[in-house]
């Protein structure tokens, strides 16, 4: 009897505690939604910020983050899925092998300043780049490397090796298996994670304050030299500066919606994309 | 059939070398961060090229950098409490020159500097002057500065990197700001992730379970930008309020926004752990009556230990390195962290602030550097035994 | 295929044109001023030119990197950037556009009116602990500062405090509006800001600099008459070889119809 109260009173707390925590967090979410909604119209997402950044909208910053997603998958994609292919099919299975998957599996794990650390030695200053989308774009590519490398990774191990024998015994070259037969299973796992590494894209701040992020530049210039406004960078800013606080609270409201949406959107594709393949 | 092969050799070796390439990226990194911040060992705290000079008669070989610092409060003002003869202690940094001298007597291009820093220099016996080594003559009588050590580096408590005109580097309340914030977060974060974890892996329907799975996900994406911004707004008046302090900018306010942000990790982590303990335990356990809480509590749980021990270690991993949620709310005062209820900085805050100033090369960006390398070590560290942990099982 | 080589192609060359970008950063202080300007002159005349804040420090080592065209700053070159651009050979044009006049501001429920320049060192430096030691109510002080990189940081620091340190329990804020939020929701709160950033929601205090005979408030017209003592120019600095690129930007900061918009954001104009 005693067992069965004590079943029950922890029971009901922890049920209790975890639709608390789940209302809080929505909470949190519905506070950004309802503040966030009231500054965004047409205006607030097609126009440059106006009047001291207290009116107009946040345009370059959308198209800025949008450039530096465009930038940095253009360079991490091809070199983390090849890389992806290397360490799973081609690499030898020793030591070596060992450490490196140790290392990117880390990498995956650090900072996202070190990497604006990094970015800032390596790109701006060493190779001179400067403060510009090129070097905003390596830092972020770099910044997903390790984590598209694992996904390639981890999705082509969970391919039967006999697929690959299959294929092998066919007399298909061991290229043609990886990439005829292996790599088309494995791709919907291999999208899903391309896409959510886009998304930490989209939201990362620490790695682009010094590596390309502008206060204010309301041309669009396509040009890898020149510095770039993205939504993060321009919600921190909005936070923190500003000389009318009513003013910039609702901007920053709103840009922190607008980010929040993106990077919802592209976690929920990741996720339908992921379904939607599988299927077929 | 040739052609064929070629075209398989070709792409092979696409696919190795850019599978080096990243192995060069990686190491690359590592190697970087060291090599960038290990310069500022064994430096002078000084600017780079600067030196300090005294006047010849002073018999005082040595000065810290605290001590310089206490000059300027003026709480240091004679050479007998240095070990030296009773002068009063007079410093003279670059920013004095323009005082001292006008720009006739310097000339246009600063020709004249030198010769007359060394007259002044010879004219007053208590100076301690700190200045660009390439206006100071040879002839002129140096003293020496503590170098910065490793010790001092981790021992010190004076965060003081931008100081003119001796720099400090303690950066003891930095390590422990970030500790003490990432601690808060998870005495937070994880027993509320395994709780709602065994909610989810046993108690919850199909149904709301799959709902809150999502939302939990959907969280984990939300950028750290967002969150510090939402407790600029509402986390550091609550707790202001709530604990009726002077001050709402607490390492609390960091830990209660790191522990929302690492919450869905963790949860989502030790749930799969949970999930994962073979059913014949449970039925085994049930079997033998015990009730299913005391089945969850003294078998399932002890059971998926190592997986929701790594998930902590990882969770605390994310939130030692975070930096925009912490750098809004945290109030990045470098205190020395005796309570949760004052401001903190941390590692990755301060860098953050003061990256941008620090000229490339200087003490000040090394200091970054070693911060950003301590950051990498621990950070690595935590990884490597939450993988450990998660592989012993 | 030959249809995405092409576009590739096209995008590359786009890309890779150099465009005439005037990089503009440093200060802060001056960042909805020189917003509104730039807005102004593209508006007006086209072109390309962003702006970048982080405080006068950062723009100061980014002109000397080279990796910007004009910093702005609200503070006077250190002797050591002097000398450091005197060492890159660069010859450095500084060009005063405007004036702000550093405010302290306090809660509004703050009983202090006025406190002298000695007791602003003594609550700054972390000497002064307690509201009650300046004639106000018994209640700690709370300390908000900028980050080292900020020129009202250093501006401070040097004509304010005699250079003495910042307290390390001041709080540290990496761009002004933290504080003037902060302070407008901390009854025992202080800060420093420019002029252009104090609102109602905040108290800028008076301040005497003859050990409390005379305080001044930080207002407009005691600002532009240099009656407030620690009133200070607004610089932007820029390497003269690039003159020609910057010059018809400074032209307009400094025209009539700029140094409106410099009042307009509530800074003091040259004249």
């Amino acid at each position: 009897m005693k067992k069965e109260l004590v079943q029950k009173i922890a029971f009901t707390s922890i049920t209790i505690l975890s639709f608390t925590i789940v209302s809080v967090v929505l909470l949190i979410l519905g506070f950004i939604v309802v503040k966030g909604i009231g500054a965004i119209n047409i205006d607030f997402l097609t126009k440059a910020p106006e009047n001291g950044m207290m009116d107009g909208g946040i345009f370059p910053a959308i198209l800025g983050t949008l450039l530096l997603i465009l930038g940095s998958a253009a360079i991490a994609f091809p070199v983390g899925i090849l890389s992806g292919i290397y360490m799973n099919e081609y690499a030898a299975n020793n030591w070596f092998k060992k450490f490196i998957g140790m290392m990117t599996n880390n990498l995956a794990g650090v900072p996202s300043i070190v990497f604006g650390l990094f970015g800032l030695a390596i790109f701006v200053n060493f190779l001179g780049f400067g403060v510009s989308i090129l070097s905003g774009c390596l830092t972020l590519g770099i910044l997903i490397l390790p984590v598209i490398i694992r996904t390639t990774e981890e999705s082509l191990k969970t391919i039967e090796d006999s697929y690959r024998q299959a294929s092998l015994a066919l007399g298909a070259s061991k290229l043609q298996t990886t990439f005829s037969v292996v790599l088309p299973m494995a791709f919907p796992n291999i999208v899903t994670g391309l896409i959510i590494s886009i998304g930490r894209v989209a939201g990362e701040t620490a790695p682009i304050i010094f590596t390309c992020a502008a206060y204010y530049l309301p041309e669009i210039i396509l040009s890898f030299q020149t510095p770039v406004m993205a939504l993060p960078y321009h919600l921190y800013v909005m936070a923190t500066s500003g000389v009318d606080l009513n003013a910039s609270r609702k901007i920053a409201f709103g840009t922190a919606l607008v980010l929040m949406t993106m990077v919802f959107i592209l976690n929920l594709s990741a996720g339908a994309v992921k379904k939607y393949m599988s299927k077929k | 059939m040739n052609l064929a092969k070629l075209k398989d050799k070709f792409f092979e070796s696409v696919i190795y070398s850019t599978g080096i390439i990243s192995i060069v990226i990686v190491l690359f990194i590592v190697y970087f961060l060291f090599k960038e911040g290990i310069g500022i060992f064994d430096k002078q705290p000084l600017e780079e090229g600067y030196c300090a000079v005294v006047h010849h008669y002073n018999h005082v070989n040595k000065i810290s950098p605290e001590q310089i610092k206490k000059i300027v409060e003026g709480d240091l003002t004679n050479w007998k409490d240095l070990g030296g003869s009773y002068d009063s202690i007079y410093l003279f940094t670059l920013s004095d020159i323009e005082y001292k001298f006008t720009a006739e007597e310097l000339g246009e291009n600063f020709e004249h500097l030198n010769e007359k820093i060394a007259q002044y220099v010879s004219l007053n016996t208590g100076i301690l002057a700190i200045l660009p080594e390439k206006y100071v003559e040879k002839s002129l009588t140096r003293i020496k500065l503590d170098k910065v050590s490793l010790a001092g580096f981790f021992n010190g408590q004076d965060w003081y990197p931008a100081s003119a005109p001796s720099p400090q580097f303690g950066a003891l309340p930095i390590l422990l700001g970030s500790l003490i914030v990432s601690i808060g977060a998870m005495l937070i974060a994880i027993p509320i992730g395994i709780l709602v974890a065994i909610f989810l892996a046993e108690l919850a329907s199909p149904a709301v379970k799959n709902v809150m799975k999502s939302a939990t996900e959907l969280l984990s994406g939300i950028p750290s930008v967002v969150y510090g911004f939402f407790g600029i707004v509402v986390v550091v008046p609550f707790i202001k309020d709530l604990f009726n302090l002077n001050i709402g900018e607490t390492a609390l306010a960091g830990s209660v926004i790191l522990a929302i942000i690492a919450l869905p990790a963790i949860i989502s982590l030790a749930e799969d752990a949970i999930s994962s303990v073979p059913k014949e335990l449970k039925i085994a356990s049930l079997a033998l009556g015990a009730s299913h809480w005391q089945t969850i509590v003294r078998v399932m749980v002890p059971a998926a230990s190592s997986g929701i021990i790594s998930a902590s270690i990882l969770g605390i991993g994310r939130a030692f390195g975070e930096t925009m949620a912490v750098l809004m709310v945290t109030g990045n005062a470098a205190l020395m962290p005796t309570t949760f209820l004052q401001p903190v900085r941390t590692i990755t805050a301060t860098i953050a602030a003061e990256l941008g100033e620090a000229s490339t090369g200087g003490l000040h960006y090394q200091s970054l550097f070693i911060l950003g390398s301590i950051l990498f070590v621990i950070t690595f560290i935590f990884n490597l035994s939450a993988e450990l942990v998660a592989a012993k099982k | 295929m030959k249809k995405v080589i092409a576009l590739f192609a096209y995008l590359f060359i786009t890309f890779s044109n150099i465009a005439q970008t005037v990089k503009i950063k440093g200060s802060d202080t001056m960042l909805p001023m020189m917003q509104l300007q730039v807005e102004a002159f593209l508006k007006r005349y086209g072109g390309d030119i962003n702006v970048t804040g982080g405080g006068s420090g950062t723009g100061i080592t980014a002109l000397l990197d080279g990796s910007i065209d004009i910093a702005m700053s609200s503070r006077d070159l250190k002797m050591a950037e002097k000398l450091k651009f005197e060492d890159k050979k660069a010859d450095l044009k500084v060009v005063q556009i405007a004036n702000d006049a550093l405010s302290v501001i306090v809660n509004p429920s703050n009983k202090i009116l006025s406190l002298t320049r000695e007791q602003l060192e003594g609550i700054f430096t972390g000497k002064t602990v307690n509201w009650k030691e300046v004639g106000g109510e018994d209640l700690p002080i709370v300390v908000y500062t900028r980050e080292s990189s900020s020129g009202t940081y250093e501006f401070m620091k040097e004509h304010v405090m005699s250079k003495k340190e910042f307290s390390k329990s001041a709080i540290s804020t990496s761009a002004t509006a933290q504080i003037v939020y902060a302070v407008s929701q901390n009854k025992a709160a202080i800060g420093y800001v420019g002029l252009a950033y104090v609102e109602p929601i905040v108290k800028a205090i008076s301040i005497s600099y003859d050990g409390g005979q005379k305080f001044i408030a930080p207002t407009f017209n005691n600002a532009f008459n240099k009656i407030y003592p620690v009133t200070r120019p607004l610089y932007l600095m820029y390497g003269g070889a690039n003159e020609k690129q910057v010059k018809p930007f400074l032209d307009f900061v400094l025209s009539i119809y700029g140094q409106k918009l410099v009042t307009h954001k509530g800074y003091i104009p040259l004249k």
